[in-house]
């Protein structure tokens, strides 16, 4: 397997619910904003339209979850435990990488029984907002921005193409907002619709695009109802 | 190890027949087959809103068990007991899920019993999840969890490997694709009780008479904070038809070799007497012949 | 051909009027080979309890030993005889503690309670278990064993409620035999228990030996 985060869907046992995922995270100068679609799968059949992908660490720490939803949701609940406990302990919030190391941690240890790639995203007040890329076998790797699951193969280029240091919450929403429109397009195990969250030192604000809502680019000259819609992406 | 499994610390699996079946079954072929359930099973959150009725949960299932292609149960029950306000549909390995619900179902009375509460449904969904987790799938139980608590209705999917979902209406089983295009084309929020039951008793039918899997009946179960109320066969679409005519064996048509007939009735004959030791009319006195009187063959006739 | 199949067998349980019938046919086969036709595959737990044990012949000696332990223990400690409800789920936990490396058979249970205060008037009580313990209770038959397809159909068709014990006998010995027939694994003779309150028949069948 020549790409990280791919998600061999062969490793997973059968009849297991996936999720085929597109995910995302993206930090900016005052925290990171967050996404994913919606769509998880068994086989062909979509068990859940509308899933919450976006998985609550702790107060200001978020993960996005790629891989068997079973594997992610059993070493999301166990991080959410250390976290709570690290509160309980120390009296203050957990710094974004202990939390992201965490992850690592049980995700290198058990990478023979685990399907798990995992992005955290978060705000501490040692590093403002920080993004942390966890790969299917492990790993750490903290990044201005990052993509994973299946769908975000297909936009590798366009993130390269458009992010920019600097931006601010607006510019950045907008950035998730489309890679992730564009990715879900092209991917079938993506799709339904888009949930976002912003992580600030002030804020967690979630926003949620409807699948009629997605921002929508060239389709070709026989779309459907005869015009050809006008694409709402953002020029970068 | 004797495998007599009465020790009581010895509790869980007993995985000592597992190498001697892996080697028959690659000698020979196909596993064991077990029964499972087929089935179509739901839920879904009604009430609140404007409906005028209170918010709760609408549990539904079928009632055919199948082991193969071959109908082993035309009335089982799928929705099983976990606490007075949370029950649970089953689908998948029937053994498993009877098994798995009874033992969280008591985990569950425990754990009331220790925090001095009713449990709330995350934590009988957690429960279930963590179990399922740690067989990776092999326990084969695929539930729809549903019940009333403190924080009012909740309603959650759990599947074998581990993983849950929580959505307003839900389907699981064969026939949950049957159940779920009903179930996206007719939901609504703020559904009355009645609307509710209607929509789940008809998912049910779209599995019982579209998937092979599922059939015979309809179970219903609602969930308020009042209460549970159990509809068994809530609609019974399938009853069979009166035979007009029987195929009753004229008594001697089959042919026997031997016969053996135990009588369970114990009689014996009581005489009474009076007076010690003096013979009394309508009685003999008959000599005990060494070792045959009553516990002569054990050696134990003292009169010799 | 499955490990169920490996000896072949099988067995039938019927209700009737205030008495249940359970048989069995006397095969044990090394596949297709013949090897023994008096092997019964019924065995009493007390008066009016008989379970019936289809599939592999090594199993039904193994679980067999194992219920006549724990039901001696049972006895022992409750000064009482097992009911067929309590028996049922005795075998249940005996076969789901092995779910990960099960017995290879699929038991049925025939009985009537024996009457108490708390229930002066038991019903006749059928129940059948697959390989993992999963119990099913119907209110008119069960069946089990390489013949099971052929068992139901027969029993489908003649079975009706009420019957008399004589009724019943004459009911579940020709759905046993001609579903027997139509099975290559089972046959040989068949032998058949009509449990009642106050007493037990059981007859050896003649039938084809081919």
């Amino acid at each position: 397997m020549s790409n990280i985060n791919f998600v061999d869907i062969q490793h997973l046992k059968k009849g297991e619910v996936n999720l085929g995922t597109s995910i995302m995270a993206v930090k900016f100068d005052k925290g990171v904003v967050i996404g994913a679609d919606s769509r998880t799968t068994t086989g062909s059949y979509i068990a859940n339209r509308v899933t919450d992908k976006l998985t609550h660490i702790h107060d200001r720490i978020y993960c996005c979850r790629s891989g068997s939803a079973a594997d992610t949701q059993a070493v999301a609940d166990i991080v959410h435990y250390h976290a709570q406990t690290y509160t309980a302990v120390y009296g203050e919030n957990p710094p974004v990488n202990t939390v992201a190391a965490l992850f690592e941690k049980l995700c290198y240890e058990n990478k023979d029984n685990l399907s798990a790639g995992i992005i955290v995203g978060g705000w501490d007040k040692e590093k403002g907002g920080s993004v942390y890329n966890i790969p299917l076998g492990g790993g750490m790797f903290e990044q201005p921005w990052a993509i994973g699951g299946s769908g975000s193969t297909y936009v590798y280029g366009y993130c390269d193409a458009t992010y920019r240091e600097g931006w601010g919450e607006e510019e950045t929403v907008n950035f998730v907002k489309n890679t992730l429109a564009l990715a879900m397009a092209r991917d079938g195990s993506s799709g339904g619709c888009i949930r976002m969250c912003v992580i600030t030192e002030d804020k967690v604000e979630r926003h949620f695009v409807p699948g009629n809502e997605l921002p929508r680019f060239w389709e070709g000259k026989e779309v459907v109802g005869g015009h050809s819609a006008q694409p709402t992406a953002v020029s970068a | 190890m004797a495998a007599t499994g009465v020790a009581p610390n010895n509790i869980g699996f007993d995985f000592s027949n597992y190498a001697r079946n892996e080697f028959l079954g690659a000698r020979l072929g196909a596993q064991a087959k077990t029964t499972s359930t087929g089935t179509t099973i739901v839920g879904l959150k009604y009430g609140g809103g404007d409906s005028g009725d209170e918010e709760g949960i609408c549990l539904g299932a079928d009632t055919r068990a199948t082991g193969g292609p071959i109908v082993a149960d035309k009335n089982c029950e799928k929705i099983h007991y976990l606490t007075p306000h949370i029950r649970c549909c089953g689908a998948g390995t029937a053994a498993d899920t009877e098994y798995v619900t009874n033992l969280i179902s008591s985990n569950l009375e425990l754990h009331s019993l220790s925090q001095g509460r009713q449990v709330r449904v995350v934590t009988a969904m957690t429960m279930l999840k963590q179990y399922l987790y740690r067989y990776q799938g092999h326990v084969g139980a695929y539930l729809v969890v549903g019940g009333v608590d403190s924080t009012g209705p909740q309603l959650f999917t759990v599947h074998a490997h581990g993983s849950t979902d929580k959505l307003p209406y839900v389907t699981m089983g064969s026939g949950s694709l049957a159940a779920m295009a009903v179930f996206e084309s007719a939901y609504k929020e703020h559904l009355t009780k009645a609307e509710a039951i209607a929509l789940v008793a008809r998912a049910i039918r779209a599995g019982v008479f579209n998937d092979l899997g599922s059939g015979s009946n309809v179970d219903v179960s609602v969930i308020t904070k009042a209460g549970t109320e159990t509809l068994r066969n809530y609609e019974t679409p399938n009853e069979r038809g009166i035979k007009s005519r029987d195929y009753k064996f004229r008594r001697g048509t089959t042919a026997w070799l031997k016969e053996n007939v135990r009588d369970l009735v114990v009689s014996e004959e009581v005489k009474v007497t009076m007076g010690a030791g003096k013979a009394q009319q309508g009685t003999t006195d008959r000599p005990v012949a060494v070792g045959a009187g009553p516990g002569g063959e054990e050696g134990m006739d003292l009169d010799a | 051909m499955s490990i169920q199949e490996y000896n072949g067998g099988s067995v039938v349980a019927m209700v009737g009027k205030d008495c249940v019938a359970i048989a069995c046919d006397l095969r044990l086969g090394n596949q297709a080979t013949g090897i023994a036709m008096n092997f019964e595959k019924v065995f009493p737990v007390n008066d009016t309890l008989y379970y019936g044990l289809p599939g592999l012949a090594t199993d039904v000696y193994t679980l067999r030993e194992q219920l006549r332990f724990r039901v001696n223990m049972y006895r022992m400690k409750e000064e009482r005889e097992i009911t067929p409800e309590t028996f049922t789920h005795l075998l249940s936990s005996t076969l789901y503690e092995k779910r990960f490396g099960p017995y290879f058979l699929e038991p049925v249970i025939a009985g009537i309670a024996p009457p108490t205060a708390a229930n002066p008037n038991p019903q006749p009580y059928v129940s059948t278990l697959d390989s993992i313990g999963c119990i099913t209770t119907p209110k008119d038959f069960a069946v089990a064993g390489t013949a099971t397809d052929k068992l139901y159909g027969a029993a489908e068709g003649l079975w009706e409620p009420d019957l008399e014990p004589e009724d019943l006998f004459e009911t579940i010995s020709q759905t046993l035999l001609n579903a027997v027939d139509r099975d290559a694994l089972s046959g040989w003779g068949a032998i058949v228990h009509v449990i009642t309150k106050d007493k037990v028949i059981t007859r050896t069948l003649r039938s084809r030996m081919d």
